[in-house]
């Protein structure tokens, strides 16, 4: 199994009974509601009225909340600096939110059996609704009621990493590689001593000039057509022509040659860029499967090697 | 009574708000090592790139880096505390190599190949997302501090 990267790195809130059951017996009072509110509640079995508005999270303002250190110093002030639940919090803030979180979902969810896969979750920005509402509706005193009681009853999910199984035929293909490493360690460590195996054909120097062949015959390709069009240029021009100048034949040659030697460039780069395409192919299948990068990237770079090695060469 | 009424609103409020700012928090903490995961991934590939373009695995290899024995060097980047007391900061120093400030590049060759200068890069960002990284987590275990303290000063009233 492997770790595939986050996708959704949103926290999300289990809403628990208290705060579903406060949802509904206050919806009267709220004039706005968001969507994944209301469609929670929707799928909670519970009818907002006809007059609330729906609102789009884009237009609910989530700014990170500013706290009054001076008041949190000042009511904290009485507090003894080793608080009780201190050794919990070291060890993470899961832990310790699912610390004292346990108190109470254990009374709420001990009837239902706990699903993996939630549906029903409340996000940043319908906490931060919440949290405006709930000032509105003190202001009014409609209700006396703090955020922190209302979900400190509810579970909450951090993001985490998918667990994904290692690509079977990931799996296969770094398995032949590794024989062919190790096959070819051993005739390495073999070849002197069976004589039959001196000749290894990768050992040949007639195997490394013939993979070096066809970069070497672009490069002469290259310099024999630049020296053919200089040599059109000095003497073929001065033979139609008739007789010219030495410095003006010489300029002639140069400019030939130069043109031809352009032209050879284009064809020359096409082909490194052909060499190239088959270095960037694993790079671009990234860029169009983002998610998935971590497991398919590997798969297709060594493919893509291959699919292409025939075509480059 | 009344005065203890507003203490007790006060005391919510904040709690409230740093139940929100907790999971701000996390959040970005998370998007932070996301982040931090995708830079090095690209790194790694871009390094495994250079050495396949250089050919071999001798090419940019752990030989070539300084042991105990080499040259002493000073680091170009080092860890340093910031203003705030509780958050850390990256100080890169320029290349400098007569007092001592050498470019790391320049152990593998010359005239690095782009891939390896691009590798370098996204390494350099990881570096700098750790660092962001751990001023949140900083900052995460702070608010967890206070919301502890906090909920207890509220549990007492």
């Amino acid at each position: 199994m492997l770790k595939s990267t986050i996708v959704d790195t949103r926290v999300r809130l289990v809403p628990s009974k208290t705060l579903l059951e406060f949802l509904d017996s206050q919806k009267e009072h709220f004039k706005k509601v968001p969507e994944n509110v209301a469609k929670l509640m929707k799928n909670e079995g519970y009818i907002l009225p006809l007059s609330t508005q729906i609102v789009k999270e884009q237009e609910l303002n989530i700014k990170r909340p500013n706290i009054d250190r001076a008041l949190l110093r000042r009511l904290t002030a009485d507090v003894s600096e080793e608080p009780e639940p201190a050794p919990a919090k070291p060890i993470g803030k899961k832990n310790k939110k699912a610390a004292k979180d346990k108190k109470a979902t254990e009374e709420v969810m001990e009837d239902e059996e706990h699903p993996t896969e939630y549906n029903n979750v409340l996000y940043l920005t319908d906490m931060h609704w919440l949290n405006d509402t709930l000032i509105q509706l003190r202001k009014d005193g409609i209700s006396n009621i703090f955020l922190y009681e209302l979900i400190e009853s509810s579970d909450l999910l951090l993001p985490e990493n998918e667990m994904k199984p290692r690509n079977p035929d990931l799996e296969a293909r770094c398995e032949r590689l590794r024989a062919e490493q190790h096959n070819r360690e051993y005739h390495k460590m073999t070849k002197n001593v069976d004589a039959g195996l001196k000749h290894y054909p990768e050992d040949t120097i007639a195997y490394q000039i013939k993979s070096l062949n066809k970069q070497i015959i672009a490069v002469v390709q290259f310099v024999f057509s630049v020296a053919a069009g200089f040599t059109f240029g000095f003497f073929g021009v001065n033979l139609m022509v008739g007789p010219l100048p030495f410095g003006f034949r010489i300029l002639l040659g140069v400019i030939v040659a130069l043109i031809i030697a352009l032209a050879e460039m284009y064809f020359l780069a096409k082909k490194l860029h052909e060499y190239d395409e088959v270095l960037d192919a694993p790079k671009r299948m990234q860029q169009t499967a983002p998610k998935a990068r971590g497991e398919r990237v590997p798969p297709a770079a060594t493919s893509g090697v291959q699919a292409l090695k025939p075509h480059a060469d | 009574m009344v005065a203890e009424k507003v203490e007790k609103e006060a005391a919510g409020q904040l709690l409230d708000a740093m139940y929100l700012d907790l999971f701000h928090l996390i959040e970005e903490h998370t998007q932070c090592k996301v982040n931090l995961e995708r830079a090095n991934a690209s790194g790694a590939i871009l390094l495994a790139r250079t050495r396949f373009q250089a050919g071999g695995s001798n090419s940019v290899s752990k030989a070539q880096i300084p042991t105990e024995n080499s040259a002493e060097f000073n680091a170009l980047c080092r860890v340093i505390k910031a203003k705030d007391e509780n958050e850390i900061n990256i100080e890169r120093h320029a290349v400098d190599r007569a007092n001592g400030y050498v470019e790391p590049l320049h152990w593998f060759s010359v005239l690095p190949p782009m891939s390896l200068r691009h590798a370098v890069t996204k390494f350099r960002d990881c570096i700098e997302l750790v660092a962001e990284s751990t001023n949140l987590q900083r900052q995460l275990t702070d608010v967890l501090c206070w919301i502890s303290k906090l909920r207890q000063s509220v549990l007492q009233q």
